[in-house]
């Protein structure tokens, strides 16, 4: 008996590092051709970025070329108003939806939109089951590492939402150092906890989504969550299961960006996204799809373009802020 | 949104989730006896491969296989790729085939040696023993303990939304997050009881269909 048992654990070991080898052979396999795919497009956009900076069409890259053999470019969303949501048809709708159609449109690709959870948003992008982020996605330096951004084309800040009749309880952030804090794991409200000594001591709850983070307040289980303003004020508003919710003012962000989250590789395909909110900024098109959304307020292309070279994302490539600058 | 357009929504959620339920349980009754044999072979290195694979199975979190079996592939830069519901559905048919098969295990393992030893006296051959002793006799006794794997299968469904797939409760979250209505969460609960009750129902019927001996 003794012997078997020793023989089966031998043998699952055995496995084990067959398995071991297996994943190793092929991830340095593949390693070379994944650099030289890297350095190949990154030569091409730069290229590109300099002899093309004008005429978008004519950018290309082995990345671009992907997305247009595939025809489609598949978007990764949530459901978030007013960002992607569904209408009372049940029809995708939302800021985001069209101008997501309205870029796509300008490639001359159609748009997938797919549903992820927002915490596997990296995973997805890498595992190429998305192309980009697409969903009021905050630009900062860690996210930069791990993707590229487009031109940032709206203004976002996270703000506190607890109980009501606690509205007064919080006048800054050091009051709030004992409290159970919901956030949505992942987001940029997480970082304004973990950036503040303050909050930093406070009861984390990781929620798998802003409306999750809502939820705990509301039934307090939390006694403060941090989620996106445009989220917060949406939800909040008189008549909503969570009007008896409030958005403290005073307890808030500075200024985030919104912007679309690409591949590191794919410099060609942002190069294209840029160019093409860049025409629609021009068209005055991008403006009125901000109108329809009441987030005109917001948005930093289109609006009033010669602030836009200033807050355009440092990823930006140079192509896509020559042109801005041209427009201006 | 009105009632009847919440519920419409979350009719399609249910339908993804009988969907599910239905392949998962259709595929893993079947593959589940492919295991069985496996583990109870006479061949030692089959019967220790089987084992190891149900260990590996049975000791993860079918959450962690749906994740892995759908993103894996694409991390791993492999060509092979599956769809969302695809991807659920093959952890969910081999985990649910994992569990089966060790409870048919035990129900063969429960038949007396003697009944074996009494079918070759009478000169039966080993498939006539099978199937005309052995079997009807191990599916008695495997209701019950099937019946607790079918029902946990039908709220394990609900596994399926870590890959975003709009089973019912992400059908139901989808609707929260916009209207912020918390009261579908109940109504989910409801579908969910009424479903397990029609479940329960029919295994108490097999259940007596089955009870031919008892007076």
């Amino acid at each position: 008996m003794k012997k078997k048992i020793t023989a089966i654990i031998a043998s699952a070991a055995m496995c084990l590092g067959l398995c071991g080898c297996g994943e190793s052979t092929s991830s340095t396999q593949s390693t070379p051709a994944n650099t030289s795919s890297k350095t190949e497009s990154a030569a091409s956009a730069a290229s590109e970025a300099n002899s093309a900076a004008s005429t978008s069409g004519e950018i290309s890259g082995a990345d671009w070329d992907y997305i247009k053999d595939k025809g489609e470019l598949v978007v990764g969303i949530t459901y978030n108003m007013p960002m992607n949501y569904k209408d009372e048809q049940g029809e995708l709708t939302g800021f985001e939806t069209d101008f997501t159609n309205a870029v796509c449109e300008k490639l001359g690709v159609t748009p997938k939109f797919q549903v992820i959870e927002w915490s596997k948003k990296e995973i997805e992008l890498k595992s190429k089951n998305i192309d980009v982020i697409w969903n009021g996605l905050t630009v900062n330096e860690d996210r930069k590492k791990e993707m590229l951004f487009s031109t940032s084309y709206m203004k976002n800040k996270q703000v506190t939402v607890v109980k009501a009749e606690n509205k007064d309880k919080y006048p800054d952030t050091a009051s709030m150092g004992e409290l159970t804090i919901a956030f949505e794991a992942g987001s940029a409200g997480e970082d304004i906890i973990t950036g503040d000594t303050a909050l930093a001591e406070c009861k984390q709850v990781k929620s798998e989504a802003q409306k999750d983070a809502l939820l705990e307040v509301k039934s307090g289980t939390a006694d403060a969550c941090i989620v996106d303003y445009t989220l917060a004020k949406a939800f909040t508003k008189e008549g909503s299961d969570y009007a008896d919710l409030a958005v403290l003012e005073n307890i808030q962000s500075s200024d985030e960006e919104y912007a679309i989250g690409a591949r590191l590789e794919d410099t060609t395909v942002v190069a294209k996204i840029n160019a093409a909110i860049d025409e629609l900024a021009n068209e005055g098109k991008l403006s009125e799809i901000a109108k329809k959304y009441d987030l005109s307020d917001a948005l930093l292309v289109g609006g009033n373009s010669a602030d836009t070279s200033d807050t355009a994302s440092e990823t930006v490539s140079s192509a896509a802020s020559e042109s801005v600058s041209e427009a201006a | 949104m009105s009632f009847i357009d919440i519920m419409k929504s979350l009719s399609d959620g249910f339908s993804v989730t009988l969907m599910i339920f239905g392949i998962t349980l259709a595929a893993s009754l079947p593959l589940g006896l492919v295991f069985t044999f496996g583990s109870m072979s006479k061949v030692l290195p089959l019967r220790w491969l089987t084992k190891f694979v149900v260990w590996v199975i049975r000791g993860t979190p079918l959450m962690l296989q749906i994740i892995l079996i759908f993103y894996g592939p694409g991390l791993l830069n492999w060509d092979l790729k599956f769809s969302r519901m695809n991807a659920v559905l093959i952890a969910f048919v081999i985990n649910y085939s994992c569990y089966f098969s060790e409870i048919y295990r035990a129900g063969l393992e429960s038949i007396p040696k003697g009944q074996y030893e009494a079918g070759q006296v009478l000169g039966m051959t080993k498939p006539q023993i099978f199937f005309k002793v052995v079997l009807m006799q191990v599916v008695k006794r495997i209701v019950p303990p099937m019946g607790n794997e079918i029902i946990t299968l039908v709220k394990d469904t609900s596994l399926a939304r870590v890959i975003a797939v709009t089973e019912l409760v992400k059908a139901a979250e989808d609707i929260i997050s916009q209207y912020a209505n918390i009261r579908v969460y109940i109504y989910i609960a409801v579908f969910y009881l009424a479903f397990t009750a029609l479940v329960t129902w029919l295994l108490h019927l097999a259940e007596k269909k089955l009870s031919y001996y008892s007076v």
